[in-house]
């Protein structure tokens, strides 16, 4: 492999942590396959992005340009196939974000790459590249090739590579000239949009903490909530919760609420009535908590324990916040 | 406005136990029911209430095998005016390149404004076909689009960020919209429904038409390919976490680590 | 002195005959020239066939008609009513004669003449008074009490008129006594005072007017009668108390069916082939349901025992009837052609979505109306309409997707029908191939089957079945949901699916009947299906096992606390199965059983069974089952016991969500009979 690019992704002058993931990724590979790991940062004034760029990269090419400033896909596609055209033999790395969504397979058509999306894993075989994914509702491991493509664009599932920055590298910056200036943009960015004040989108969540009737009558909404804070994840709750107001009615998982299909499901006094079970059938990640041992949420959880959630909950907590340090 | 949506026929793994096929390859398939991927529902819904709203026709099309004629006869009696099913055994394991490929010429034949797909499939995850799609016919693109309103020639949408963050974009049409689930609210299908369009011809479009040959589709036309297909470890049934509430945390928060989550 | 009769009296120089036959004449011509308008729209309508079962009918008529027996559900309003009818019939012989005596002085009815006029008169003259006290009574209720059945929520314009109805009447009797008191004065009696209390009581207040104004009062009296008699005629059948006129014949023409919904248009071979399905306006509805709305007299009970309405829900089943009469007043008016409401569709901006989908088909409403007026075919018949227009509830367009394509709204594979049957204790549940025979055939529901809290009941089922040594099997994969619901739910198509799927298997297999423990499964098994099958509830087959001591209990299990039972709407009021269930649990020994208020046929719904359990109201303030759950606590139960798996899962639910656990139990039928076994 020669070269291995990592598109840094950035919001409102802020380095999303899907770029230290790719770094991470892109190590891996590196260190299996060989090839110079290059950061690609396009944006707008991001002088200080690049600069903490490269105290991890050894390369780093900046393009700037004020159709930049936002994640346009259609302006990246614009750049980044002008940087690659030339190139072959390398690995284009990104985050499986939002963003990185709406790029990623227009760019591999400009680019005559291939494209393996979301994948949470590198694997090398006979010296050729191959990327894990998931399919079939997220419940099945693949393992996918590239054939003998030598343009390869891989996104990753955010939290499957880790990296602290270290900021000791002191790499170059190398600024190249936007190829934008003269081309026109088929898509106009016009603003952000915050969803109302309180509004918790359950069905996007990545992590979940739910909780249901077992918290008791009179529970310490504050303790949950704060579990959830700490795992980073979003609180939401099954039917009885609501019914008595406790939770407003958006944060309902179940068939008759929301449908949500997060990574990891934690479920905190969730008996596992059908109806909730119907609407955690995607996670892949189920693990729950219940007095009961018999409650119907052990038959669909990967992991249980039984016993009681007050006690559990702060004792998790707490180990979380060692491991994270 | 002329409306062409694109449809995907998979098989419904949410709530089947699944097991790996000889060869390891692929998961048996034969107790699967299969089903419109529910995200495409909401394209078709979307291209149908737009439809109803600034007026024009709908196409669907899909690249299917002969029994996913059910699902273009549900999208007809969802309000679509014609469809279409691309096949030919050939393109067996094709890749969302191979499909965005024929999808490509097919469209490439007839003029349109808008091309809706939902944003990703169930069964493969990819997230591939719209976008690249578009690329292919030169035009711009979208994804995860949660509203869309058409004026000036102009699509204004809103696609998701993370976190409950939007961004409201304009693109020119035509283009290609794909599609968020929740967009709107899918209607209902009545068998009664879809027997009223029992009759309607849905033509069965083969590789000469779309000008391509047997050496571009399948897994050979395809540019990636699966080695190996697996069940992740976990497992059935939940493990129970034994001992004290200690252990039991210290236990829990460890698998949270493993799974990459802090 | 002798007082002049009308009929002797040229009004403004045009003798009284002449005057009575141009008011009569004017009258009955309006009358009937409305009267054929009004008919004239149920001959627009749908076809109903109800015509045949004669003998029921009149049986109907008699005991409910003109017997009044659904009255005195409201005691109060109930003999009030009973009274008041009664006056009417009584009275309409007077006003007969009345109508007579504008022709003739000494006009009389044939027969009721010498001492039955007598008779008649004494009669007569008693029930003018007690109609006056009655609607004396009846404006101090509505004005003083106001009861909450009569107001209308979201309508107006229909407050005044019970007053007006009221007043008219109060004004008939009113003049009756005028006109009989005044010639009362003039004449001799030697009757006592207390045969004619109401002409006493009239002469009493005219003693002292001169006999000049006494005639005058007489003539005035009495044609103020005939014009109210004649205004009252015309008045009803353009108000809401046209059901003075219709109710009996509705009565007549009632739904016998009980437990069945209509076809989704009757004489039609392929219902598949209709240009529309459903009703979306007034002529899509069958002519009896247009009667009905007719019919309503506007008296709440429906409303007031609906439990959707009781929750909070959008639907109040009267104001259906009231808005889409209103409806039709406006769309064929009296005079001029049938209106185009384009803008204002009956179905979608009169009766709303929401409406129509707050109704739990448990049939509290038509249990009630005292002219078996019917809601629940109509709301299908609308739902049928709103399914075609693909305008379901999210929440249910799964569930129907999942029984579409696998046969039940679980989404479990088909497989797996018969998972739960595997390793029970002490039982051996057989699968019936085709061709082989059982004694019973075990109906499980896909409720019984997949949902693993039901399972416990199926399970418990099948053990009571193996240790009374019942020969049974049930149909494993062959078996598909029952489609209750999926036909009260409006898709047509989708029952015809399932109930032939199961109907073939029923065919193939050799049995002598079929048991189930879901009272849903029972009724459309029973009621619906276009095959008739021999089938049991297990309330029915745990009461013959008892009575033939293959069953024994011991009060073990219930350790003499305090027993209800819970009517799962589907098993009583639908099915009258309202004692073998009690028989059950008062077989057990120590039982201490306490029915609720609200039981049988007044039973309270727990929010519905089938697919309706996935459906979500956005606007109910309280569930129905913690209000069925408060009720049992009212009277002291520690144990709620139900025959039906829905209602269990719904009660359960209302335990939790009442900070009731631990304090009170909901067990199923089957379940009790399980654990009481000795």
């Amino acid at each position: 492999m020669k070269n291995i690019y990592v598109l840094a992704e950035h919001r409102n002058g802020t380095l999303r942590d899907t770029t230290w993931e790719a770094l991470s990724a892109a190590r891996s590979v590196s260190s299996q396959l060989g090839g110079e790991i290059v950061c690609l940062l396009l944006g707008n004034n991001v002088s200080s992005i690049s600069e903490k760029l490269a105290q991890e990269f050894s390369k780093v090419v900046v393009v700037e340009d004020p159709n930049l400033e936002t994640f346009n896909s259609d302006a990246m596609t614009q750049t980044l196939s002008t940087i690659l055209k030339d190139e072959s033999d390398y690995l284009l790395l990104m985050g499986n974000s939002n963003s990185v969504i709406d790029l990623a397979p227009g760019l591999s058509v400009v680019l005559d790459a291939a494209l393996a999306t979301d994948c949470f894993g590198f694997e090398v075989s006979e010296g050729q590249l191959l990327a894990l994914r998931q399919i079939y509702s997220y419940k099945i491991n693949a393992l996918v090739s590239f054939k003998n493509c030598d343009k390869i664009v891989v996104t990753l599932r955010s939290g499957s590579f880790s990296f602290t920055p270290a900021g000791q590298a002191s790499g170059t910056i190398e600024k190249r000239d936007s190829p934008l200036a003269s081309a026109k943009l088929r898509k106009t960015f016009v603003s952000y949009e915050e969803a109302e004040k309180g509004d918790v989108d359950i069905s996007s969540a990545e992590i979940i903490v739910s909780i249901g009737r077992g918290i008791g009558d009179e529970p310490d909404m504050d303790m949950y909530q704060s579990l959830a804070d700490t795992v980073g994840g979003v609180l939401a709750c099954s039917r009885p919760i609501v019914d008595k107001n406790l939770l407003p009615k958006y944060h309902q998982v179940g068939t008759s609420g929301i449908e949500v299909k997060p990574k990891i499901y934690l479920a905190l006094g969730i008996s596992g009535a059908f109806q909730h079970v119907g609407g955690i059938k995607g996670s892949p990640l189920i693990m729950a908590v219940n007095k009961d041992p018999r409650a119907p949420i052990f038959r669909v959880a990967q992991y249980g324990v039984v016993g009681d959630i007050n006690e559990i909950v702060p004792a998790l907590e707490e180990k979380i916040k060692e491991l994270k340090g | 406005m002329k409306i062409i949506a694109c449809m995907k026929w998979i098989p419904d793994t949410s709530e089947a136990e699944l097991s790996i096929a000889s060869g390891g390859k692929d998961i048996k398939k034969d107790d699967l029911d299969y089903d419109l991927n529910d995200w495409d529902r909401f394209a078709i819904e979307e291209a149908v209430q737009l439809k109803e709203k600034y007026e024009g026709a709908v196409t669907v099309v899909s690249v299917a095998p002969e029994d996913a004629e059910e699902m273009l006869r549900e999208c007809l009696a969802r309000g679509a005016d014609e469809a279409f099913q691309i096949w030919n055994d050939s393109f067996e394991g094709s890749d969302g390149f191979v499909v965005a490929k024929a999808l490509a010429e097919f469209i490439k034949k007839r003029p349109f404004d808008l091309v809706l797909t939902g944003t990703l499939a169930e069964d493969d995850g990819g997230g591939q076909v719209g976008g690249m799609l578009a690329a292919m016919l030169g035009v711009p693109s979208a994804t995860l689009v949660s509203r869309i309103e058409i004026s000036d020639g102009k699509a204004k949408f809103r696609r998701e960020l993370e976190g409950g963050l939007y961004e409201n974009v304009e693109m020119g049409l035509p283009a290609v919209i794909s599609v968020a689930t929740g967009l709107n609210e899918p209607r209902f299908v009545s068998i009664r429904a879809v027997r009223k369009v029992a009759s309607v011809d849905i033509p069965t479009v083969d590789l000469d038409e779309l000008g391509m040959n047997e050496n571009q589709v399948g897994m050979e036309g395809s540019k990636i390919v699966i080695e190996k297909v697996y069940l992740p470890p976990e497992g059935e049934g939940a493990e129970i976490i034994k001992g004290s509430t200690e252990e039991a945390a210290a236990r829990l928060a460890e698998i949270l680590k493993e799974k990459g989550v802090l | 002195m002798t007082i002049l009769e009308p009929a002797n009296v040229p009004l403004a120089g045009v003798p009284a005959p002449s005057v009575a036959l141009i008011v009569l004449i004017a009258s009955l011509s309006f009358f009937a020239y409305v009267m054929w308008k009004r008919i004239d729209l149920l001959k627009r309508c749908a076809p109903d066939p109800r015509f045949s079962d004669v003998s029921q009918r009149i049986k109907m008529m008699v005991l409910y008609g003109f017997g009044q027996l659904r009255q005195p559900r409201y005691l109060g309003a109930g003999i009030l009513h009973i009274l008041l009818f009664a006056g009417f019939m009584i009275l309409s012989l007077r006003s007969l004669t009345l109508i007579g005596r504008g022709f003739s002085a000494d006009f009389h009815l044939p027969l009721l003449t010498g001492s039955a006029a007598f008779v008649y008169d004494v009669i007569k003259d008693y029930t003018v008074l007690v109609v006056l006290v009655v609607c004396l009574i009846a404006i101090a209720r509505r004005a003083i009490w106001k009861p909450q059945r009569y107001a209308h929520p979201g309508t107006s314009g229909h407050e005044g008129e019970a007053y007006i109805i009221l007043g008219l009447v109060s004004a008939l009797m009113v003049t009756d006594m005028i006109y009989d008191g005044s010639a009362f004065i003039g004449e001799a009696h030697s009757e006592p005072w207390y045969l004619f209390p109401a002409t006493n009581f009239a002469a009493m207040f005219m003693k002292s007017v001169p006999s000049q104004a006494l005639e005058q009062l007489h003539i005035g009296g009495y044609w103020a009668h005939i014009l109210f008699f004649f205004g009252l005629l015309n008045y009803l059948p353009i108000s809401k108390h046209f059901h003075v006129i219709t109710a009996i014949p509705n009565v007549y023409f009632a739904n016998l069916n009980h437990g069945k919904i209509k076809p989704v248009k009757y004489g039609v071979d392929d219902w598949m082939e209709l240009e529309q399905c459903g009703v979306n306006d007034l002529t899509g509805f069958t002519w009896k349901h247009v009667l009905d709305f007719y019919s309503c007299a506007d008296c709440g009970r429906c409303s007031d025992n609906c439990p959707a309405n009781i929750v909070g829900r959008a639907l109040s089943p009267k104001m259906i009837s009231i808005k889409a009469r209103d409806y039709a007043y406006a769309k064929y008016p009296v005079f001029g052609t049938p209106k185009d409401f384009k803008d204002k569709k009956l179905v979608g901006d009169i009766i709303t979505e929401d409406e129509i989908w707050a109704c739990t088909t448990c049939g509290a409403c038509e249990q009630e109306c005292p002219i078996f007026i019917e809601y629940i075919d109509k709301i299908v018949d609308m739902r049928r309409y709103l399914i075609e227009q693909g305008a379901l509830p999210q929440s249910l367009q799964k569930p129907l997707q999942q029984i579409k394509k696998k046969g039940n709204a679980y989404g479990a594979v088909k497989s797996k029908r018969s998972a739960w049957a595997k390793d029970i204790e002490g039982v051996e549940v057989r699968e019936l191939k085709k061709g082989e025979n059982a004694e019973y055939l075990f109906f499980v529901d896909s409720c019984g089957s997949f949902d693993p809290r039901i399972q416990e009941i199926s399970k418990s089922f099948a053990r009571i079945l193996g240790k009374s040594s019942c020969d049974f099997a049930i149909l494993g994969q062959d078996e598909n949901d029952s489609g209750n619901e999926v036909r009260r739910i409006g898709e047509e198509g989708l029952f015809e699916q399932v109930s032939e799927k199961n109907i073939e298997a029923f065919e193939a297999r050799n049995f002598r009947q079929i048991v189930t423990f879901d009272p849903h499964a029972f009724n459309v098994i029973k009621n619906d299906y276009p095959k008739k099958f021999p089938i049991s509830h297990c309330s029915q087959l745990l009461s013959k096992l008892i009575r033939e001591n293959k069953i024994k209990f011991s009060g073990e299990y219930l350790k003499g606390r305090v027993v209800t039972y819970h009517d799962p709407c589907y098993l009583g009021r639908h099915n009258n199965v309202y004692e073998e269930p009690r028989f059950v649990i008062n077989s057990i020994p120590g039982a201490r059983f306490r029915d609720m208020e609200r039981s049988r046929s007044r039973s309270f719904c727990c929010s519905g069974g089938g697919i309706m359990l996935w459906y979500e109201n956005e606007q109910e303030t309280q569930r129905m089952g913690e209000r069925r759950v408060r009720m049992a606590q009212e009277i002291g139960a520690q144990v709620i016991v139900t025959a039906c798996p829905f209602c269990l899962i719904n009660l359960e639910d209302a335990i939790k969500t009442t900070g009731n656990e631990g304090k009170i139990e909901v067990i199923d039928l089957v379940e009790l009979a399980d654990r009481s076994m000795s």
